[in-house]
């Protein structure tokens, strides 16, 4: 309802004219003017109370009080700007630690997709498989799907109004301009099918999406680009849509540009920006191409659900369909494998989000990170509340006097409330703007970007719910520590203001604020030992022995596919590749691998001894292996203990030879002599390796470091082999598409870029050189999680450490300048110096040692949370914890000193004679 | 000191007051003093307007869109604020006067049963 105000002073007007009206008649009724005013007052009441209840009835009364409140805060702030503008620094270093940390939270863990309705999306399977998977059947549940799983279930699955497949991962691709004479750049890309962009409800940006026409054999080659490289790599060129463009040598037509919120199906560090039809991967990977296969597992699923079709229904029904499929694929599988046929699984779960690998990944440290900074800004509040309450002591005198006057106690709260409020709201602006550097530098950090590719799509700019986050936070983190301060306030005696607040002897408020100091003392001892730990730990992943060296080492990464290679002409490729790195001054050694140590790509297979009998069901018969040339282990200094390396003289015609490592050899060959022994990587296949040598167990992989190195095997680049399956066959030949250049350089010298990439263009100007690092930054790129957590949480407990060394100054300075007269007492009766700091410190060391015993199981605790995150470090490791109390009680020493020795230096007279 | 005549009197029951002004202004728009008069007449002094709640009563009923006010002119040519019934106010009125009625025969009843019991026994 519309309500019309009406003034005060309308109110007092009418009643003014009641009187009047009142008086009139009680005149009329023959009373004489004295009684009849007196009557009509009396019958009217108080007026005051009257005029009072009007304006109390008055909503806007609220708004008006608090809009006082507020200017009234804003004057006396003003007249204390150190105090103010110390407390709004204090508060936004909290909340912008708390914020920076959760803008990734929230794009990692909450936020969707930019896609229509996308809580209408559901992703077939629950955990994310990345990036190809073999066999018919699957452990656990079906996660990811073939080809031809795929086009089975969106033709017999009901439920879904689009069932999208796409590639999970990326693939990287060689793609120039049709026109241009410029060598082709390595590119991110994505395989999609036709009804991809139809299932997101995505439109194009401009041009149009692909269409399932596209996805048909034989179509056109038509792609689809990102918004992002249309920008940055090719200036918003209107002449890009409808252009030709060359991926993998092939011509494809770029029909449109996708929206720039739109980053593809899942968070990844590398989004992709091309997106390509998946009938057209045969066209793009070659020889490599996986997607024909029906084995060959490869493609995410994502479906849009039918308005009113029930997940649950749907993924019963989508089972049925997966067990048809396997049904009519059970003549290629093992008898084992059938029988594996009823346990397989598929659950739906939601898709909104997309593919939510990057949130596993992250999700464990991101709470860590959370907790973290939640510690800083509960201790940035204690810390606050502190100099509130020393605040409010000095203003003992005004809020004394203020209810002595008759002011509402509710009043002053409201009143001190609004002051907090409007300093945490101001903090939490600036907590803002230390959120945007805060982010910034985090994603800079913990998402090493590859050079010439997009990077990982958030962005530190705060959006809305970031924006709420802070201003909740702020509001929460000014209720929090004006809470107690300002109930102090109304704890006032208003007898004091007449006595005179300085003589009293009562110190007032000296418990919150212990209990304060306590609490923050407690929770920077928390942060300081997890730091310590972390910090170990990654000082011992660091530190560990790899096995292989990494100084002077350069990895350089190159895709053959991109330039068009057959399989036939790699080991061509690769002779002159080390012929021309070898030839350039200052190197030492030059050798290939499928991939390098620590560069993240793995293979696996199951290893048949020959002479051994056939591994039991249970057995683990795994083994990793990489495809190498020549001069590999020199390379990379990895030790050969016994036998040979791979060498020159294995040749496609010599006998197949691989090198195994210590694990391998303990694994495989338990007491017997490996060299000369045979073993194969396929149930069906050949017993095709002879162990020519065993290498000393090195880290290649950069997964489960605080586990024991697992087999491993080398087998040689220039040989290859045949299976009785073709799917065999097949993914050998693939195994010859090798990745990385490892360089060994002389002492002293520098492979710069330029050479580098002059010596693989003189070999062929249409093999791009997709990366060069050192090794050295290879290896650190695996600890960037650990070494960002580490770091933040050190900088996280020196903050800590910093905020309560203050808080007890504050404290220790407080209570020693209150005692001044005491101390003076005690000097004049003989105390000597050393008494009275002893009588100081004593103080503030029983606050800091509460606060370790109160910190100590916390502190323990935290340690089980971390557990997992130690790579084997005691989580209770006393070093760590024993460094930890030390800086604590070394850092309080110092905060209480100060003031202390000041007490001290009180001349006696003085004390006594200070009023 | 309150006369004998006032202690007579009756204090309005909660809410009762503002169906008393709504039923006075039926008769045509009435500044509140006289609103208070009229109360106080046609209950033939039984019930007491305590002056001072009047005017916050009545401030709420506008707020609540019940009445109107305007300032005027009272019959002996005094500036006044004079209030009336809107069509909301007139809806009111019928309601809590049904209302009001339907709660008056059911005390009515049970106390005159009270009454009887207490004759019998």
């Amino acid at each position: 309802m519309f309500w019309r105000r009406r003034s005060e002073a309308d109110f007092s007007e009418e009643l003014k004219a009641h009187l009047q009206l009142e008086i009139d008649r009680l005149l009329a009724e023959g009373r004489d003017e004295d009684q009849a005013y007196r009557s009509a007052r009396r019958n009217l009441g108080n007026l005051q109370g009257a005029n009072e209840r009007f304006y109390e009835a008055n909503r806007l009364v609220w708004l008006e009080q608090f809009w006082n409140d507020v200017r009234h805060a804003i004057r006396r702030l003003r007249k204390a700007p150190v105090f103010a503008i110390s407390t709004v620094l204090t508060i936004a270093l909290g909340i912008g630690a708390t914020t920076s940390i959760f803008t990734l939270v929230h794009a990692v863990v909450f936020r969707s997709l930019a896609v229509r309705n996308p809580n209408e999306l559901y992703r077939a399977g629950k955990k994310t498989h990345c990036c190809e998977w073999g066999g018919i059947t699957q452990s656990e549940e079906f996660s990811i799907f073939s080809t031809d799983l795929y086009r089975y279930l969106r033709d017999h699955t009901n439920g879904f109004s689009e069932l999208a497949g796409f590639q999970a991962g990326e693939a990287f691709l060689g793609v120039k301009r049709h026109d241009t004479r410029e060598p082709a750049k390595s590119e991110a890309g994505e395989f999609v099918s036709g009804n991809y962009f139809a299932m997101f409800g995505v439109n194009a940006f401009a041009g149009r999406t692909l269409i399932p026409g596209d996805y048909k054999d034989g179509a056109s080659p038509v792609a689809v680009m990102s918004y992002r490289t249309w920008q940055v790599n090719y200036g918003l060129d209107p002449a890009v849509i409808g252009g030709i463009f060359n991926i993998n040598l092939k011509p494809f037509t770029i029909v449109g540009i996708t929206p720039p919120s739109f980053f593809g199906d899942s968070l990844r560090q590398v989004p992709p920006d091309f997106f390509i039809p998946i009938a057209d991967e045969p066209l793009v990977q070659g020889d490599s191409s996986i997607s024909r296969r029906p084995d060959a597992h490869w493609l995410d699923l994502i479906g849009r659900l039918q308005p009113g079709a029930r997940a649950s229904e749907v993924e019963a029904h989508m089972r049925v369909v997966l067990h048809q499929w396997m049904q009519s694929h059970a003549g290629d599988m093992s008898a084992n494998e059938r029988a594996e046929i009823p346990k397989q699984m598929l659950y739906l779960s939601p898709g909104g989000a997309g593919i939510t690998s990057m949130r596993e990944q992250y999700e464990h440290w991101l709470n860590i990170l959370m907790t973290v900074s939640s510690f800083v800004l509960l201790i940035v509040c204690a810390n606050v509340a502190n100099l509130m309450l020393v605040r409010g002591m000095e203003q003992r005198q005004q809020t004394s006097l203020s209810m002595a006057l008759g002011a509402r106690s509710m009043r002053l709260v409201r009143q001190a409330l609004t002051e907090c409020v409007l300093l945490s709201l101001l903090g939490g602006l600036g907590g803002v703007a230390v959120a945007f550097g805060g982010t910034r530098l985090i994603l800079h950090y913990a998402f090493n970007e590859l050079p010439g590719f997009g990077s990982i799509p958030i962005s530190a700019a705060p959006s809305i719910p970031v924006l709420l986050f802070a201003f909740a936070v702020s509001l929460i983190t000014g209720i929090v520590f004006g809470i107690a301060p300002a109930w102090m306030a109304t704890r006032v005696d208003p007898i004091e203001a007449l006595r005179g607040a300085n003589r009293s002897t009562k110190r007032a408020g000296s418990l919150p604020r212990k209990v304060f100091v306590i609490l923050q003392a407690a929770l920077a001892l928390v942060l300081l030992s997890a730091s310590g730990l972390l910090t170990a730990t990654l000082r011992k992943l660091e530190n560990q022995d790899f096995g292989f060296q990494v100084e002077r080492r350069m990895v350089l990464s190159i895709d053959p596919l991109l330039a068009g290679y057959r399989a036939e002409q790699l080991t061509g490729l690769y002779r002159r590749l080390r012929a021309s790195l070898g030839g350039i001054p200052g190197v030492s050694s030059v050798a290939l691998a499928l991939y390098s140590p620590q560069s993240g790509d793995n293979w696996n297979e199951g290893i048949r001894v020959d002479g051994h009998p056939a591994p039991g069901p249970n057995e683990d018969i795994l083994s990793t292996w990489d495809r190498v040339t020549p001069g590999f282990f020199e390379t990379i200094g990895n030790p050969i203990l016994r036998g040979r390396p791979i060498t020159e003289a294995d040749t496609a015609t010599s006998r197949r030879v691989a090198v195994i490592n210590q694990a391998f050899a303990k694994r495989f060959f338990k007491g017997e002599d490996p060299i000369g022994k045979h073993f194969g990587r396929f149930a069906f296949g050949p017993r095709e390796f002879e162990v020519a040598g065993i290498a000393k167990d090195a880290r290649i992989l950069p997964y489960e470091l605080e586990k024991p190195i697992k087999p491993f095997f080398f087998a040689a680049e220039s040989q290859s082999s045949v299976f009785p399956k073709a799917e065999d066959t097949f993914s050998d030949l693939r195994s010859h598409f090798l990745h990385n250049i490892v360089v060994l350089m002389k002492p002293g010298a520098v492979l710069t870029e330029a050479a580098a990439r002059h010596a693989v263009a003189a070999v062929d100007p249409d093999l791009p050189l997709n990366l060069m690092l050192s090794m050295d930054e290879q290896v650190a790129g695996v600890f960037v999680q650990q070494r960002l957590i580490a770091r933040l949480t050190s900088l996280f407990g020196v903050l800590a450490l910093l905020l309560a060394s203050i808080g007890l100054y504050g404290v220790t300075s407080y209570n020693a300048g209150s005692r001044t007269m005491e101390i003076g007492v005690r000097m004049a009766l003989g105390a000597n110096r050393g008494n009275v700091l002893t009588l100081i410190l004593r103080g503030a060391f029983a606050l800091i040692g509460i606060g370790l015993l109160v910190g100590l199981p916390l502190a323990v605790s935290a340690g089980w949370v971390l557990g997992n995150q130690l790579y084997g470090i005691n989580p209770h490791d006393p070093m760590v914890i024993g460094i930890a109390i030390a800086t604590l009680g070394f850092s309080g020493f110092v905060a209480a000193l100060v003031p202390a020795l000041r007490a001290t230096s009180v001349s006696p007279i003085q004390a006594l004679r200070t009023e | 000191m309150l006369t004998r005549d006032e202690k007579t009197r009756l204090a309005l029951l909660q809410g009762t007051l503002d169906l008393l002004i709504l039923r006075i202004l039926v008769f045509g728009p009435q500044h509140g003093q006289a609103i208070a008069r009229a109360i106080q007449t046609n209950s033939e002094d039984v019930l007491l307007v305590d002056h001072g709640a009047l005017y916050p009563a009545l401030q709420r009923m506008e707020a609540q869109g019940w009445i109107g006010a305007e300032w005027g002119v009272s019959s002996n040519n005094r500036k006044a604020r004079f209030y009336s019934l809107t069509a909301k106010g007139r809806k009111h009125l019928a309601q809590e006067t049904s209302r009001w009625r339907s709660l008056a025969t059911a005390m009515a009843r049970i106390l005159d049963l009270d009454s009887l019991e207490s004759q019998e026994g």
